[in-house]
């Protein structure tokens, strides 16, 4: 084992201690650091790796949260085996949406994902087919309850989230180096290119919507567990404009740069509460700051290496 | 019938002011291919001083309400005009070589800036524009009663887009912008300065969106720091919806993003009434991605 | 990416360090600082400041000093979580707050869950004490009662063509459907029910159309902002119709928003305005707030919010603890007839506040609101 790895799994396990130490809100705000991180991860597949603009990913976020609260308080369906069925509808949404959209270019892309949140957002304020409980958003939701205990404190929601970012992180990371994770590098790169060796674009644009949309809509069932009550201003643009940040702050692409970017740009503004006013302004000032100095982002993706391998 | 050709004025006043910002957003993607996220907040930022203008000066009282009036337009256009400048300088000059996606990333962050600097400077409740400044009876068109300060915000817009309009077709600078807008590279191979024609666009752009903010200000009555956003996202649709890049098309954007949505909030719902502009917007870039009258921006697979 | 990373959980862990030993008795304010109620915010904020600073030149309680937390909800439920959870974690043995039924209902169990008592001041949707919640009261009555009296005033008025204009907003909806309920009982003619989108600005085409209707009255639920504007566009739309408004349109930002002209003739019905109120608490109350900040107090749920300070703080010195479960039964079973600022104040069990406190009001601009009987 290498020191980096070890060093790694130190400070992971030193991170996985921090509940003892921190009071209920500072492990409150690393849940929500966790969330968004999820959120981040979920989108860089669409943003980061494949390279498409995507403002809309808290239309997916939505969709995941309020079927499962739907589900859950309609029919008391467990949350916990509600996440992979928020997943699915997320994905299967996505696959909807994006087929007729996935062959806009750049900024026109934008501007559709940016009407598409907007569209859901007003659906869920609109008590769409009566279910959704307009602006007043769905309440009572459960919490999930895994071997008898019920997820509830925020040291519960920690362990939960951080291993679940871990699973997340694991298989992204393996999606990565796989020939779809290498394929969406390559479209993003370069798409005319891309198809002429090949790659059917289309069909990985629309395949790395549906990973992302699904992930989101996870996500989605975990926060709505959380809140216990869902309501249709967590799922705005705004949101959107959040999770596109973390990505391209933290660096599009690379898996570590995203979570470092949930961590900034989530924790970051809480630890400095106290300067609470101009925190934002900052923030706005802080964006366009780093576009000039440092556009790749915090930590930039790494390109894959290879060791050529010398025979004699 | 009465009825439609109400809700019909009620539509083309509020796309006039969505026409009016719109032109902001079509000006600067035409030249820049940039989506200036922050010129909501240039909307606001007129509403704002205008409104600081019109208290700390007291136009109306020392000109009377007609000159008061329009030297205080002319004073918010010019001031919004100028940081519109200077965001440009700040923001997006020093990444014209970069990526387009940081460009939008700084917009954003500009937006954000800017919306949080009023905030800061102005407080976070709303302020009243003074309300005994502006005439208040209604005329009679055709039968119908309307009031008279939706004609007049009308006509204003119509006229400040009909200048643009001349300035653009007819003005050697206006040529220079279209030039501009069809190839940088080129246009500066023909001896453009295209620095000062970005300056220009920086200029007009916000200051028409620095006009509709004032506008809506006296017009409505209140203004909070958080007025820009649903303006511009609207007007952005807008412009989109017009074919961005294209002048005319924004105009025709916008009036037309205010009829559907006056004309769709009173037959089919009001409730769906912002919904039903995105979705306008979603089946145009699906089907006619140009915009009504712009550019083609889709490549089929 | 490590070195960040250790640097970050170390500044976080020394965050924690910073909530330094109490020597004050925290109560918490959870209002909107920002957003479209940032008046009524502020005004919360000053009124308990004002009656802590009282408190604390007068020995304290308990002999120690009462501070204020305030945090900000913003008007929105999601800050009001995230808010909740923050004064949750600061050590409070109490909240006030706050103003708007589905931002109150976005922290109440977050305080539930650590056993945190809620006063609301400005939260009438019936639902809220529903739910079971044993440490949740509010000073301000229920959209039942409201709507009672407002289909009440409507008929006294002789109106019987009505409009009803609400804002899909928990306590908007509530206040509309109950108020549709008593009118249809007693058979008058609701010719319109549907909802507008607050936070617009352009309400014209729903003006238009509900003139078409052709209604006697128009009763709209929503809030001040909204009113406002409604108000002010119908009148430029010619359109004479009286509007009559429920308690939440009781701001005077209304005649600001609407201009004189057309506010003038507006009717609400409301909790009585602080000038209004006739206890010798509230007159006292009143020239205090005067002295202390300039201006008499403009809303009633700041004053609402003050007595729901006044309850605490009562219980807390009679049961001379802060523990909150003794607090809560207190509250419940012991406080009689408290002389209020706004009356007199008993909970039931459910946490809600028993008695009559409606009455009807009309905007008439040279004297402000006018109390009509």
């Amino acid at each position: 084992m290498t020191t980096k790895t070890g060093i790694t799994c130190l400070l992971m396990l030193l991170f996985f201690c921090c509940p003892a130490v921190l009071n209920r809100y500072w492990v409150d705000v690393l849940n929500n650091v966790g969330l968004y991180a999820l959120l981040g991860l979920s989108l860089n597949i669409i943003l980061g790796d494949a390279g498409l603009f995507h403002m809309g990913h808290a239309a997916f976020y939505a969709i995941g949260a309020y079927t499962a609260a739907i589900l859950n308080t309609q029919y008391n369906i467990p949350m916990l085996y509600l996440i992979p069925v928020g997943g699915i509808f997320a994905a299967l949404f996505s696959a909807i949406i994006a087929r007729p959209i996935i062959h806009l270019r750049g900024d026109y892309l934008l501007v559709v994902t940016i009407g598409l949140v907007e569209i859901v957002r007003i659906s869920l304020v609109n008590d769409v087919f009566g279910l959704t409980g307009g602006a007043n958003g769905i309440f009572g939701i459960d919490r999930m309850i895994i071997a008898g205990m019920k997820i509830r404190r925020p040291h519960h929601f920690f362990y939960f989230i951080y291993v679940f970012m871990i699973i997340t992180v694991f298989m992204f990371s393996r999606l990565k180096q796989s020939r779809f994770g290498r394929a969406l590098n390559y479209i993003r790169e370069d798409e005319t290119a891309a198809q002429g060796s090949g790659i059917h674009t289309a069909h990985y644009k629309l395949l790395a919507f549906i990973l992302g949309a699904g992930w989101a809509g996870m996500t989605g069932v975990i926060y709505a567990s959380k809140m216990t009550i869902i309501s249709p201003e967590s799922f705005s643009f705004w949101e959107s404009v959040v999770v596109f940040m973390i990505v391209i702050l933290g660096g599009s692409g690379s898996i570590s740069g995203v979570i470092l970017g949930a961590f900034l740009i989530i924790g970051l503004p809480e630890i400095f509460r106290g300067f609470a006013e101009a925190r934002m302004l900052v923030f706005g000032g802080a964006m366009m700051l780093l576009m000039i100095f440092r556009p790749q982002g915090i930590i930039a993706s790494v390109p894959q290496m290879y060791k050529i391998r010398n025979k004699s | 019938m009465e009825q439609f050709f109400l809700q019909l004025t009620n539509g083309l006043t509020v796309g006039s002011i969505y026409a009016l910002i719109a032109l902001g957003y079509t000006m600067v993607y035409g030249v820049l291919k940039l989506i200036n996220f922050a010129h909501g907040d240039l909307f606001t930022t007129g509403a704002y001083l205008g409104f600081t203008v019109l208290a700390s000066l007291a136009l109306t009282d020392h000109l009377g309400q007609f000159t008061g009036i329009i030297s205080l337009a002319v004073m918010v256009m010019v001031m919004v005009g100028i940081i519109g400048i200077i965001l440009e300088r700040a923001a997006y000059k020093p990444l014209r070589q970069s990526p387009r996606l940081s460009a939008v990333v700084s917009a954003l962050g500009a937006s954000i800036f800017i919306q949080n600097a009023i905030m800061l400077i102005y407080g976070a409740t709303f302020y009243f524009y003074p309300q005994d400044i502006l005439p208040k009876f209604t005329i009679d068109i055709f039968g119908i009663a309307i009031p008279i300060m939706r004609c007049i915000v009308f006509m204003v817009s119509i006229a400040l887009m009909a200048s643009l309009y001349i300035f653009i077709q007819k003005t050697t600078m206006g040529a220079a912008i279209r030039a501009a807008a069809i190839d940088q590279d080129a246009a500066r191979l023909m001896g453009i300065n295209v620095d000062r024609v970005i300056s220009v666009v920086f200029f007009v752009g916000p200051a028409l969106g620095g006009a509709a903010g004032l506008m809506v200000g006296m017009y409505y009555g209140h203004i909070n720091f958080t007025m820009g956003w649903v303006y511009g996202l609207k007007a952005f649709t807008a412009a989109i919806l017009g074919g961005i890049g294209n002048i005319p098309g924004a105009m025709l954007g916008g009036l037309l993003l205010g009829v559907i949505e006056s004309l769709g909030a009173a037959y089919i719902s009001f409730a769906w009434k912002d919904a039903l502009a995105f979705c306008v917007l979603i089946l145009i870039l699906i089907f006619r991605p140009t915009g009504l009258l712009g550019e083609r921006v889709a490549e089929k697979i | 990416m490590k070195k960040l990373v250790m640097s970050l959980i170390l500044t976080l862990i020394l965050a924690t360090g910073v909530h330094a030993a109490s020597d004050f008795i925290k109560i918490g304010l959870m209002a909107p600082m920002t957003g479209s109620w940032a008046s009524e915010g502020l005004e919360m904020k000053q009124v308990l400041e004002l009656l802590a600073q009282k408190i604390n030149t007068s020995g304290g309680l308990l002999g120690k000093n009462v501070e204020i937390i305030v945090e900000d909800d913003a008007g929105d439920p999601r800050t009001a979580a995230l808010a909740a959870q923050r004064l949750s974690t600061s050590g409070i043995v109490g909240v006030i707050g706050t103003y708007g039924s589905s931002i109150t209902e976005a922290s109440q169990t977050i305080y539930d869950e650590e056993g945190i008592i809620q006063i609301a001041n400005g939260s009438t949707a019936v639902r809220l004490t529903e739910k079971g919640l044993k440490h949740f009261f509010r000073t301000c009555p229920r959209d039942d009662e409201q709507g009672r009296v407002a289909a009440q005033t409507i008929q006294k008025l002789g109106y019987k063509n009505v409009a009803i204009l609400h804002d899909n907003t928990t306590y908007a909806k509530g206040l509309a459907d109950e108020t549709r309920r008593h009118l249809k009982t007693n058979k008058i003619r609701i010719c319109f029910f549907d909802a507008l989108t607050p936070g617009e600005r352009d309400y014209s085409t729903i003006l238009t159309m509900l003139k078409g209707k052709k209604p006697d009255v128009v009763f709209f639920t929503g809030y001040y902002p909204e009113a406002g504007l409604l108000l002010r566009q119908k009148r430029e739309l010619n359109w004479k119709t009286p509007f009559i408004g429920g308690d939440a349109t009781n701001h005077p930002d209304l005649i600001k928003i609407a201009g004189r002209d057309a506010a003038e003739g507006f009717r609400f019905i409301s909790a009585p305005l602080p000038q209004d109120l006739p206890f010798r608490q509230a007159r006292t109350f009143v020239s205090d707030f005067k002295s202390a900040y300039g201006t008499t107090p403009n809303s009633i749920y700041a004053l609402l919010a003050g007595d729901g300070f006044r309850v605490l703080t009562y219980a807390i010195e009679k049961t001379k603890s802060l523990d909150k479960k003794a607090i809560s039964k207190y509250l419940h079973h012991q406080l009689k007839s408290f002389r209020g600022l706004t009356g007199r104040i008993t909970f039931n069990d459910k946490g809600d506040r028993i008695g009559d406190i409606y009455s009807n009001y009309m905007v008439v601009v040279k004297t402000f609101f006018e109390l009509q009987q």
